[in-house]
């Protein structure tokens, strides 16, 4: 009976433990190869413009003959990083947010209309406007996703600071004189780590995706850097005559990559 | 034989030859009506006083006379024209016939209206050089100028007649929305950014246009391409690049063109200064005359016809490449990267280790702008841009939007412009100091006092042909001038062939020579457009 339950126990521990590893391997993959390929993703072979996929293009070449493998994976590392430090300052503000939450009740309501209202705003639309208002390019890209990916997750920690500030622990180091501040940073920021991180990691695949479509409709990245969105929009215009490497390949290594991120948040959510 | 009743028999006779003519007739409906997608909706909608028919044939709208194929003046409105000795006064008689779609009379009252409010309004048409127009008569006008301007008949071949304020259905501010005119089209309906219903104008004074109705739809290149696959358009402009798979019911019709493709670099170094939209002037870089020579001589324009163009088109050298206003000997042989090293070298940019060229702390890297819905403009900027790499020059390929570009980008960054016109008037505006910072034109505020003067000299000459000599003095004299072996203020890569995919019936006769103009040159000979297919 023991045994069961610590396999129990264990099981989705070894399982998020394994995924971390996977993803940690292919991210550094995805890192490295950008630093190995060089500009490996720019260099135009005139003389194999649109060259279906063979030994001597593995994944087929683009109109200005760029190997799809090389612009696919830079892609993906373009994606990456933005999809990091959008899903990064949105959890900043989510946290940000709940903690002002718990300051007063004026403040409380204040963010939970804030949340109410942006969460009923359908999110492509204030993406593409946010976007556009801000000139396009990865910097508005980036500033688009955070800001309007963080109201589920900061509904998220606001309930849990708002139970957390009731628990014993907490009522008796403020009985004890302690200041916000320390209850803050001493007790209640410790138990919201880990949500922190399921969060940031259950938004990054959300960004990435959005980021795509942002660049997909023009909203996003310029058309000269080889993101997946763009490679996705380019393809768009010769699907019509047969060369159908130009999506296939970045639209599966995306699919790839978000769920991938996708199943580690999940399993890290099961562990922790 | 047991078989049907007569009466069903007879019953499923009539059916079939009910729906017969059913489908008979809306085979002839589908006949009467052209599905266009050629692009280029007009922001400022069908007003002639506003630039619409900049490039002629306004559709809605007769101009005062037409530009034949050989580019000479041809009867349009005006049965006679006439220039005084001075070169001061145009006299035109009108035909009687014309009319406005709404039955009234085109008269020399409507004529006069239309050139007095064009030179006010400050559109594209210039009209600087016009003092006033006058009718002297129910169907004979004069235009007088204030100096002798040898472009000013060619306002006369573009500038569409508006009917005058004064007149029921007179011009007024919704006239781009709501065009009266004595085309052979008139509007039924615009939807903005989606599409355009024309009608055949009834009281057309020409021949009777093949078409009842035309409906232009305004789709970006992708959903175009898509609906030419889908067979949902008569006829559809696709980037010559995109142009290799023809769809199974269309056939490639191919246009000649004098629109041409460059990069516009600026001319001043960032002073601090900016345009009075508030956009930054000046780029340090591109201000440097070894950088721009070395571009012009490094871009191999042959492969930038086959990457981006797939061969519709033919290299570049200057804004009127085989025009008589320009001049024949402008042109680069080969690119010559050695050649184009030892200008760099000679002005001072050092090749350091990380492959770029410095000029102390100045690094050799500017943006090169492009509207990033052109997938021509994209591949052209994208090549070049890997062909200057080796020499240490970096251009950083941006796309943006339009709006974008106007904001911020026309006065500092390179831009990939597109230009091409029947008339040198365009030589004029985009190398003359008086143009700078005007619209789109000289946007990189090139000023030089000799093209001016040759410029100028152009405008006042007495014929053509001698224009043609001052014309051709500005691009290079011996000593200066805004070409290639001058200041170098541009450089040109390709004019390009217009491509488009229209159906197999569709016969649109003998096409001219297009300028630029975003798809609707191919509308200047629609009366002779036939369906040729019986259904």
């Amino acid at each position: 009976m023991r045994l069961t339950l610590t396999n129990r126990n264990t099981q989705p521990r070894l399982r998020a433990a394994f995924s971390l590893g996977v993803a940690v391997l292919l991210v550094a993959g995805l890192i490295a190869s950008q630093w190995l390929l060089g500009d490996a993703a720019q260099q135009m072979q005139f003389d194999a413009r649109l060259a279906p996929p063979s030994v001597d293009h593995w994944l087929g070449t683009d109109a200005l003959g760029r190997e799809l493998w090389a612009r696919t994976l830079a892609g993906l590392a373009l994606s990456f990083w933005v999809g990091c430090l959008a899903a990064l300052l949105s959890t900043l503000i989510a946290l940000s947010l709940a903690t002002l939450a718990t300051l007063s009740a004026r403040l409380d309501a204040l963010v939970s209309l804030l949340i109410d209202t942006l969460l009923s705003v359908p999110h492509l639309i204030l993406l593409m406007l946010i976007a556009f208002a801000l000139g396009g390019g990865t910097q508005a890209v980036i500033i688009a996703v955070a800001v309007t990916h963080w109201p589920s997750l900061a509904r998220v920690l606001r309930a849990e600071l708002l139970q957390l500030r009731q628990a014993p622990y907490v009522r008796i180091s403020r009985a004890l004189g302690k200041s916000r501040w320390f209850v803050l940073h001493g007790h209640l920021l410790p138990h919201l780590l880990p949500h922190c991180l399921v969060g940031a990691l259950l938004l990054f695949p959300h960004a990435i995706l959005h980021e795509a479509a942002l660049t997909f409709l023009g909203f996003g990245l310029s058309p000269s850097q080889p993101a997946i969105g763009v490679l996705l929009a380019d393809a768009m215009r010769y699907l019509s005559g047969g060369y159908w490497w130009l999506g296939v390949f970045p639209g599966l290594g995306l699919l790839l990559m978000v769920l991938g991120f996708e199943r580690l948040s999940s399993r890290l959510r099961s562990a922790l | 034989m047991p078989g049907f009743p007569r009466p069903i028999l007879l019953g499923i006779a009539l059916s079939c030859l009910a729906l017969g003519c059913l489908v008979a007739t809306s085979a002839v409906q589908a006949k009467e009506q052209l599905v266009l997608a050629i692009g280029g909706e007009p922001e400022q909608g069908f007003d002639p006083l506003l630039g619409w028919g900049q490039y002629g044939n306004p559709l809605f709208q007769s101009t005062l006379l037409s530009r034949g194929r050989d580019l000479t003046p041809q009867p349009e409105l005006a049965t006679q024209w006439s220039l005084s000795e001075d070169r001061l006064t145009w006299t035109l008689t009108l035909r009687g016939d014309a009319r406005f779609a709404d039955g009234t009379p085109l008269t020399a009252a409507d004529v006069a209206y239309t050139f007095n409010a064009a030179a006010k309004a400050g559109g594209r048409a210039d009209l600087s050089a016009l003092d006033h127009a006058q009718a002297v008569g129910e169907y004979t006008v004069t235009l007088h100028l204030r100096a002798p301007r040898i472009t000013f008949v060619d306002q006369l071949m573009t500038l569409g007649i508006v009917p005058s304020a004064e007149r029921d259905n007179g011009y007024s501010e919704q006239y781009g929305r709501q065009p009266l005119g004595s085309g052979p089209y008139q509007l039924v309906e615009w939807q903005e950014g989606e599409q355009l219903i024309v009608e055949r104008n009834p009281y057309f004074y020409g021949p009777t246009p093949a078409f009842e109705r035309l409906v232009f739809r305004f789709t970006g290149e992708d959903a175009t391409l898509s609906a030419a696959h889908a067979g949902q358009v008569d006829i559809a402009s696709v980037p010559p690049a995109l142009a290799a798979n023809v769809p199974a019911q269309m056939q490639r019709v191919i246009m000649e063109s004098v629109d041409n493709r460059g990069i516009l670099f600026p001319m001043q170094p960032a002073n601090g200064e900016h345009a009075e939209s508030g956009a930054p002037i000046g780029n340090d870089v591109t201000a440097d005359l070894a950088i721009r020579q070395a571009i012009n001589l490094a871009v191999d324009r042959e492969t930038l016809v086959e990457v981006a163009l797939h061969g519709f088109g033919r290299p570049a050298f200057g804004p009127a490449d085989d025009l008589p206003w320009s001049d024949p000997k402008e042109n680069v042989v080969a690119p010559d990267l050695t050649h184009a090293a030892e200008i760099l070298e000679s002005a001072g940019w050092e090749l350091r280790d990380d492959g770029l060229r410095y000029k102390g702390d100045l690094p050799a890297r500017f943006r090169l702008t492009y509207p990033a819905s052109d997938t021509t403009r994209q591949l052209l900027a994208e090549v070049s841009a890997e062909m200057v790499r080796p020499l240490g020059i970096e251009m950083q390929p941006t796309g943006r939007h339009w709006d974008e570009i106007q904001r911020e980008a026309l006065h500092q960054d390179a831009i990939m412009f597109g230009y091409g016109s029947h008339s040198p008037q365009e030589i004029y505006y985009l190398f003359h100091s008086q143009h700078a910072g005007y619209g789109f034109y000289n946007s990189g505020f090139y000023a030089n006092p000799e093209v001016n003067a040759h410029l100028d000299a152009a405008q006042a000459a007495d014929s053509p042909e001698q224009a043609n000599q001052y014309w051709q003095a500005a691009q290079w004299d011996g000593t200066t001038g805004y070409g290639l072996r001058g200041d170098s203020s541009w450089a040109w890569l390709v004019n390009l062939e217009h491509v488009y995919f229209a159906d197999s019936c569709l016969d649109v006769g003998e096409l001219g020579v297009a300028p630029h103009g975003h798809g609707w040159p191919i509308t200047a000979n629609l009366l002779e457009w036939r369906w040729t297919c019986e259904e």
